[in-house]
């Protein structure tokens, strides 16, 4: 039998004991070393050969990602390791680290229960160190913390074992202060730091191999003098062998990470809003393999045979070959035509998989990233996305009329397995729209159309989206329907920024219980009766519905919505889509018979209405803004912070952090495209950079008449503003 | 001046001999069919007959942009006409103040209309006709089958012992409504989306009024969704209780088995 099939055979004995699965995600700042890190446990683990591992990089199984060397899509991987005489089963899901694909973070982080985090020993804790921690502790996940590349502290840096200690201590604060700040106000996390005592603090090198550990160090008796002497006089290979990375790296998995059965009864809770008294809650909890099935979807994939493949957490019940199951969202079941576990980027087909493990589905078709797909229809999990606000858009064409069709079918495939994307389909011109987290996210999905589906295509030079929103509160104001017999009145304010926040992270939605909703808007500031008429939420605005007892207003209100969405996408000054405003519809007047306040009617009524109140509201343009970090050395430091000035930007710190000084700073996402070349040249490629979007901000007003007759000018639209906008 | 002409409610022939002359008396003469048609002619019959030519002005231009109309109206004899009376079921009363609004004198020339047609073509008494109502295509209004208002209305002229008459939809010249979707509704099915709110209840079909072969048709709403009554318009009357004289008519002028 071959190697393979033996570890398959051992995994299909362990899915069904889930006390010795471990469910994890390796997460860390770009570059840190999870990929080669993750080659190192599968070599471990007998899956790939233990002298390409650091070389093969098994998980980026992408082309364009092992060109580029970072981690796209988040992989998934099953193996098993023998821990304490006991094997174990551990499904580990790899995580991308650049800022564009944060969407695929916080979805792996929904099918886990632990986060090994990766942190180079050199560097420290970075941004999106930061932002990872803050996903995996906001799903209730796990974290222990490896801190990688020690071999360069060693033998490139020549430090001495006081310094090195010193820089480790240095960062393993670091990662507590974040973890406690993130932490203090979670009732059900009590003490998730990490300790070298405790064995929660791994160090090593992923390159050569190496990994020591409290717990490995009592072990295998080596201490870290002996180490240092290895590695320093380059016995890497003798190192590697007596102290493997991979077996101190699974022996803290198994030891210090929740199994389901332990980490479900606090999860469960966290991540779904359904009956806790329920049968479901229970099965949910108890990891019940025998109860209904729940599948909780983090990724879909397309596998050029199988076609369309999903991913995810089994949180009770069994999934079998031939069920029907429920999709959240979509009407009608699906019917499953295999399961399957991953083994590296391939598929496995079994016969079962139980409760507690990740699964690979084939047949889901109407599940999407998110999806909750169950034996039983339910309450779904919360969405994982938070509302993600896409910063830049491309537009692409198919260079060849016959890819036309494919085009758009593989742009709403594209939408379908990255929620964060947004795509803009136009059947009349051919020419698409897709939006994203950045220029590089857009990149990427421009590269796998072209690379995976063999379409050529065009794509445009990349816009800023701008956003839309109002200043102060405005006057009631009358819309009227092109009949003149229907008539809304309406006025808008600003939201509080704590309630934008609250709905942009999820936590008010329509699709909540009402009571969870008004309580969680109350607790972000909305006044009491305000939270009980709301009636509709779009993007971050919400509509409140003011008025008593007006005859067929219930029967219009989805006509008053699709008015009202209508006009706040397509916001009065430039058409961007506005946010974070309060609509009050205070009272309407409609004509007697349906067919008198129909759409063509009610639409252009509400939107009127809307857009004469954002104006009065004095509403601005937003433009989305990055927070920028640059790593240079001090030479090329005035170089480096004039990049940032230089852009609209400001630079609100410079300090020292080992050899080099870091500029922190924000800049408009305008201004920034183009930077990576820009300041490859102005530091004579010296710096070290990273950007994480850091949402909108009022355009400077001596710069809004112009943005937008730009904007207006590009998307085609007449010069003359609405005569009533007369505060520029 | 503008003047405001029911054409009636079938052919360039329906409309009256004072309609016929306003028309062919003014400088400039305006038509809508977005609300309803004349099903029998077509623009081109109906310039030759009545001796003028036609500006044809969509929703929007009703709607939004009535200047050309009112502008001409203030110095020239204009004509506003529509299918049936301009302002029964189509109400152009917005136009009639925009116009007074503008010192504008105006005057109207009335047109037979599908509210009395539905009386005399089934022997249904005008004086126990309630509020009417129209039933929009499924989707059209921004729900789905039967919008709550229309059960209502039907509920509450049934409550108080009357008729209603129930306008079907017409789809004309609607941005939100898809070409390839049926442009009239059809009275089978009204009466398939009506017999679900109202089992086992009588509704009298009225088709083509107004034309040289009118049919009236009564029966139960199920079994009138399984008939079809030939080229539209239609309409259709959902009865309250029958005076015995209303119950003779429908058995004589509509097939109608009562027993
Ligand atoms: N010196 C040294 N280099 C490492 C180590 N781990 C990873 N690297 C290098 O760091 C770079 C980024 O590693 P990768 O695993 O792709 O990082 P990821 O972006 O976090 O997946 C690669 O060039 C690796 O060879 C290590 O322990 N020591
Ligand atoms: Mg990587």
């Amino acid at each position: 039998m071959g190697r393979r099939k033996k570890i398959v055979q051992e995994c299909e004995t362990l899915m069904d004991d889930p006390e010795h699965i471990r469910n994890i995600a390796i997460a860390a700042h770009v570059d840190h070393g999870k990929t080669t890190l993750t080659d190192n446990l599968l070599a471990g683990a007998g899956m790939i050969s233990d002298d390409t591992a650091g070389e093969q990089l098994a998980m980026d199984t992408e082309e364009d990602e092992q060109e580029r060397g970072i981690t796209i899509d988040a992989a998934n991987v099953s193996m098993t390791h023998e821990y304490e005489d006991q094997n174990h089963l551990i499904n580990l899901i790899d995580t991308p680290g650049h800022v564009d694909f944060g969407g695929d973070v916080t979805r792996a982080m929904r099918a886990v229960d632990g986060a090994l985090v990766v942190v180079d020993a050199v560097e420290g804790a970075m941004p999106q160190t930061e932002t990872v921690l803050r996903q995996a502790l906001r799903e209730g996940v796990k974290p222990t913390l490896f801190i990688n590349k020690v071999d360069r502290l060693i033998s490139e840096l020549q430090e001495g074992p006081e310094e090195m200690q010193k820089r480790l201590l240095a960062v393993i604060q670091d990662v507590n202060d974040l973890i406690r700040g993130m932490t203090e106000e979670m009732d059900d996390i009590e003490d998730w730091t990490v300790s070298v005592e405790e064995g929660t603090v791994g160090f090593g090198s992923a390159l050569y191999k190496w990994g020591v550990s409290m717990p490995s160090m009592q072990r295998t008796g080596m201490d870290f003098g002996e180490i240092m002497e290895l590695e320093r006089n380059d016995n890497r290979q003798e190192l590697h062998e007596r102290t493997p990375l991979s077996d101190v790296v699974l022996d803290m998995v198994c030891e210090h990470f929740p199994n389901p059965v332990d980490a479900q009864p606090m999860r469960v809770p966290r991540i779904w809003r359904g009956d806790a008294e329920s049968q479901l809650a229970d099965d949910m909890r108890l990891v019940n393999e025998d109860g209904e099935v729940v599948l909780m979807v983090t990724d879909i994939g397309v596998d050029p045979h199988a076609g369309e493949i999903a991913a995810g957490r089994v949180f009770s019940g069994t999934l079998e070959k031939g069920q029907e199951l429920y999709v959240s969202g979509t009407a009608g079941k699906n019917r499953i035509q295999s399961v399957g576990i991953y083994m590296g980027g391939e598929r496995e087909e079994v016969d079962r998989v139980p409760a507690g493990n990740i699964a690979a589905v084939t047949g889901l078709k109407d599940a999407i990233a998110g999806s909750t797909v169950s034996s039983e229809e339910m309450t779904p999990f919360e969405s994982i996305e938070h509302i993600s606000e896409p910063v830049i858009t491309k537009s692409v064409e198919a260079q060849n009329m016959d890819d036309l069709p494919k085009l758009i079918e593989t742009l709403q495939q594209v939408a379908k397995e990255d929620p964060t994307i947004q795509v803009e389909i136009n059947e009349d011109t051919g020419e698409h729209l897709i939006s994203g987290q950045g220029e590089l996210h857009l990149e990427v999905i421009g590269q796998r159309i072209e690379r995976n589906q063999g379409i050529p295509i065009n794509t445009g030079e990349p816009i800023v989206v701008y956003r839309e929103a109002p200043q102060e509160d405005s006057r009631e104001v009358e819309g009227r329907s092109p009949n003149n017999h229907n008539r809304f009145y309406i006025s808008i304010e600003p939201l509080g920024e704590d309630i934008v926040e609250t709905i942009k992270m999820g936590e008010a939605s329509m699709d909540m219980p009402e009571l969870e909703r008004r309580e969680a808007l109350q607790e972000a500031g909305m006044d009491k009766d305000d939270s009980q008429n709301i009636e509709h939420i779009h993007g971050t605005n919400i509509l409140l519905d003011e008025t008593k007892g007006i005859q067929h207003l219930n029967e219009t209100m989805e006509l008053v919505i699709e008015g009202l969405e209508e006009a706040l996408d397509d916001g009065p000054l430039a058409s961007e889509p506005v946010q974070g405003s309060l609509i009050r519809l205070h009272d309407a007047r409609l004509h007697e018979d349906a067919i008198h306040r129909g759409p063509a009617q009610v639409i252009p009524a509400v939107r009127e209405a809307v857009h004469n109140s954002l104006i009065d509201a004095s509403i601005k343009l937003l433009e989305p803004i990055q927070q920028v970090r640059i790593d240079v050395p001090n030479d090329h430091m005035g170089a480096a912070s004039g990049e940032i000035q230089g852009r609209r930007g400001r630079v609100d710190d410079m300090y020292q952090e080992g050899d080099l000084m870091v500029v922190e700073g924000v800049a408009p996402v305008d201004e920034m495209i183009g930077f990576s070349s820009d300041i490859r040249s102005a530091t004579e490629g010296r710096a070290s950079w990273n950007t994480e979007n850091a949402g909108f901000q009022v355009l400077a007003d001596n710069l809004q008449p112009d943005k937008i007759s730009e904007i207006r000018e590009r998307k085609g639209m007449k010069q003359e503003l609405n005569p009533a906008i007369d505060y520029f | 001046m503008l003047t405001f002409v029911g054409l009636g409610l079938y052919d360039e022939r329906s409309v009256t001999v004072a309609g016929r002359d306003a028309i062919r008396d003014a400088d400039r003469v305006f038509a809508e069919f977005y609300t309803s048609r004349l099903i029998g002619t077509d623009i081109e019959t109906l310039e030759d007959t009545l001796e003028t030519s036609i500006e044809l002005r969509d929703r929007a231009g009703i709607e939004r942009d009535p200047e050309p109309i009112l502008e001409a109206a203030e110095s020239e004899d204009v004509v506003f006409c529509t299918a049936g009376d301009t302002m029964v079921s189509t109400t152009h009363t917005d136009l009639r103040l925009r116009a007074a609004d503008r010192g504008i004198e105006t005057r109207i020339v009335h047109g037979t209309t599908a509210q009395t047609a539905a009386g005399s073509l089934t022997g249904l008494q005008n004086y126990r006709f309630g509020k009417a109502t129209t039933l929009p295509f499924e989707d059209a209004h921004g729900g789905d089958g039967v919008p709550d208002s229309v059960v209502a209305t039907i509920e509450g002229n049934r409550g108080r012992d009357l008729h209603t008459l129930v306008y079907l939809d017409i789809k004309v010249d609607d941005p939100h409504w898809d070409e390839s979707d049926d442009t009239y509704m059809t009275a089978s099915q009204a009466a398939a989306m009506l017999s679900e709110p109202f089992p086992d209840t009588l509704g009298v079909v009225v088709a083509r009024a107004g034309s040289p072969d009118p049919l009236v048709v009564a029966d139960t709403l199920d079994e009138l969704a399984t008939q079809t009554f030939g080229d539209p318009l239609h309409l259709l009357v959902i009865p309250g209780s029958l005076h015995p004289l209303e119950a003779d008519a429908l058995e004589s002028v509509a097939g109608a088995d009562l027993e």
